[in-house]
């Protein structure tokens, strides 16, 4: 599963009309040359831009929070923003990372580009941060390693590591697309932990103890050289959202829940973690429901569920979650966790499409619950206007949300007095 | 794509052939009288991800606006059954009667969509044209239309057919053949057809 890290620039593909773009040319890539790749620049004004600001009435947050739009970024999802501000990396579902540049730190994207065009991307939905400015990119079978990428995104052929090679993520013949959106965060102990979905609705039986061995449905840990790698969360369906607690270094996570129990059940979760190996019950169960494939299957031994912290209402589809870290919101909402609600796909009444705030009491566990912003979702029709996806910070400690249904990034700052 | 395997893609192809003379046209004779209305009412719950005109929402999804309703039929069907496995596909599609498949299919096959070729079509791969077209439009109702497909999922469903998980007695054989570099190769020129589904009441 390791592999020596390898630095390499990238040389690859002509055309683009031309089959070998396809070709993923890791391999050749030691020898530092240069290609003729050309990047993809998104618009950021005229008439999509309009239409995406037109939603901006409709949401609605606490009072002294404001609502803009941040940037025009097709298919947006999980993000990571650079060290000094300058760039927010940001994944997609398909076959791109966008770098999302503010260089006049107006705090409006003057300029959205693809991320190392040279490179074949697999599903790179999780990129995030070490704390040193190295850019890891989970893909849906590969891991990449960027080195200072907040300064070599400005060119097509930013230097590249291999930390997992394609293919030794999970075992090939379990990829899927569905529940392949890899998110990561580099820990307190400075190594990468990764989530790893299962591809199931409810896995086949057959298939749970293999799944355990190899951290699917679960997140695993690896060193940034990709070596020492371990199951650090069991027991999960598919997550697509963690972060850890700055204040005592606890993993917090979202879950996704079984589809086709009912509107209302099994509840969305949020999970603390609190140390290595913790079960969180799936495909036992799912927020203290039984899955009912499950019930004759015998539990693993010694392991004692650990059960969410907060149950969410089902079908949300609860994913990107971050700490807040900044200063520039008010005192209530200082350590707590902000998260994504991508909204309900087969419920009844839909559900969702909406930011959660959660607090922490002294002893570092959920306090309160409640909606942050929200109205992407219209409630007259049904129908979505955006799907909120993943939360992050800028350094100025304003929110930004990332909707891969409105192909766009939104900002929340607050603007009013700080003074409590 | 190189020429060695481009040549073994046409083999393999022509065997194919055999196959599609054999398995699709039966089906030709066999047109679904699905009800669109019937449809319409029924793909409120298929809208979130495929939108009512069958444009896709989400990268999972494939469009399916326009295209051939025994193709759809066959998908539903083959969800609902277990032949087909997929984690939000199989729920949907497992309380559904022939009846209500059909009405479905109806109701998505019956719009319209329009492609735009980016590029020569002379360069477009030469072991899918025949049944899925250089526009990726649809050449036998077996087949369905790869134009504007997200890259990945025409690349996961190739993989798929590769690995045994999903079976069709032309697309496995072919997938069979082709290496992981031939199989994106495909997959971004189908993604990059331009396309317009324009909803048909």
């Amino acid at each position: 599963m390791k592999t020596g890290l390898r630095l390499a620039a990238l040389c690859l593909a002509t055309a683009l009309s031309s089959p070998a773009l396809a070709q993923d040319n890791m391999d050749r890539l030691q020898s530092m040359q240069r290609t003729d790749a050309q990047f993809t620049y998104v618009e950021q004004s005229g008439q999509r831009a309009d239409a995406l600001k037109a939603i901006l009435p409709h949401i609605k947050v606490p009072s002294g929070f404001e609502v803009s739009l941040y940037a025009i970024v097709p298919d947006a999802r999980s993000m990571a923003v650079a060290p000094q501000g300058t760039v927010v990396f940001v994944g997609t579902r398909k076959d791109k990372v966008w770098s999302v540049v503010d260089r006049d730190r107006d705090r409006i994207a003057d300029q959205v580009m693809d991320f190392a065009p040279s490179v074949t991307f697999d599903i790179p939905n999780g990129p995030c941060f070490s704390p040193d400015g190295f850019l890891y990119i989970a893909e849906r079978n590969r891991v990449l390693q960027f080195p200072a990428a907040e300064f070599f995104f400005e060119g097509p052929d930013p230097a590249v590591a291999i930390v997992v090679p394609q293919g030794e993520l999970i075992p090939v013949e379990e990829e899927s697309f569905n529940h392949t959106a890899r998110v990561c965060r580099v820990g307190p102990d400075g190594k990468l932990y990764i989530s790893l979905g299962q591809p199931h609705n409810v896995q086949p039986v057959d298939k749970h103890e293999m799944y355990d061995k190899e951290g699917i449905g679960g997140i695993i840990r690896i060193n940034t050289d990709g070596s020492n790698r371990e199951v650090y969360t069991r027991g999960i369906r598919n997550s697509v959202g963690h972060d850890f607690n700055p204040a005592n270094g606890d993993l917090w996570f979202t879950d996704n829940q079984v589809d086709g129990m009912g509107d209302d059940t099994p509840p969305g979760e949020l999970n603390r973690q609190t140390a290595a190996g913790q079960h969180f019950g799936f495909p036992w169960t799912n927020s203290r429901v039984e899955i009912p494939e499950y019930r004759k299957v015998p539990r693993p031994e010694g392991v004692d569920f650990v059960e969410p912290q907060v149950e969410m209402e089902a079908h949300a589809a609860d994913l990107g979650m971050s700490f807040y870290r900044g200063k520039s919101f008010p005192s209530e909402y200082h350590g707590g966790i902000f998260s994504a609600q991508h909204g309900s796909w087969n419920r009844t009444t839909p559900i969702g499409a909406r930011v959660m705030f959660t607090s922490l009491d002294e002893n570092g566990d959920a306090a309160e619950t409640k909606v942050f912003a929200e109205g992407w979702l219209d409630q007259e029709t049904g129908e979505y206007r955006g799907r909120p996806m993943d939360i992050a910070f800028l350094p100025d400690g304003s929110m930004l949300i990332s909707d891969d249904f409105a192909g766009a990034i939104w900002r929340i700052t607050y603007e009013g007095d700080l003074q409590e | 794509m190189s020429h060695r395997s481009a040549r073994f893609l046409g083999e393999s192809f022509l065997a194919g052939v055999a196959f599609a003379v054999a398995l699709v046209f039966p089906a030709l004779a066999d047109e679904p009288g699905g009800d669109r209305e019937a449809g319409k009412r029924l793909a409120g719950q298929c809208r979130t991800c495929h939108g009512m005109e069958g444009l896709a929402q989400i990268p999972i999804a494939p469009h399916i606006g326009g295209e051939p309703a025994v193709y759809l039929e066959s998908q539903l069907k083959a969800f609902r059954d277990g032949q087909r496995e997929h984690e939000m596909m199989s729920i949907v599609a497992r309380g559904l009667s022939d009846a209500q498949i059909a009405d479905l299919a109806a109701w998505y096959a019956g719009h319209q969509i329009e492609v735009e070729l980016q590029a020569d079509q002379a360069q477009a791969p030469a072991a899918c044209v025949m049944c899925h077209g250089a526009d990726g439009l649809h050449q036998v109702p077996d087949a369905p239309n790869l134009a504007g497909e997200a890259n990945i999922y025409i690349d996961t469903q190739l993989k798929a057919f590769r690995s045994g998980r999903r079976s069709h007695d032309i697309m496995s054989e072919i997938a069979a053949a082709m290496t992981d570099q031939e199989i994106r190769a495909a997959a971004d020129w189908y993604a990059d057809v331009k396309i317009t589904i324009t909803e048909v009441e």
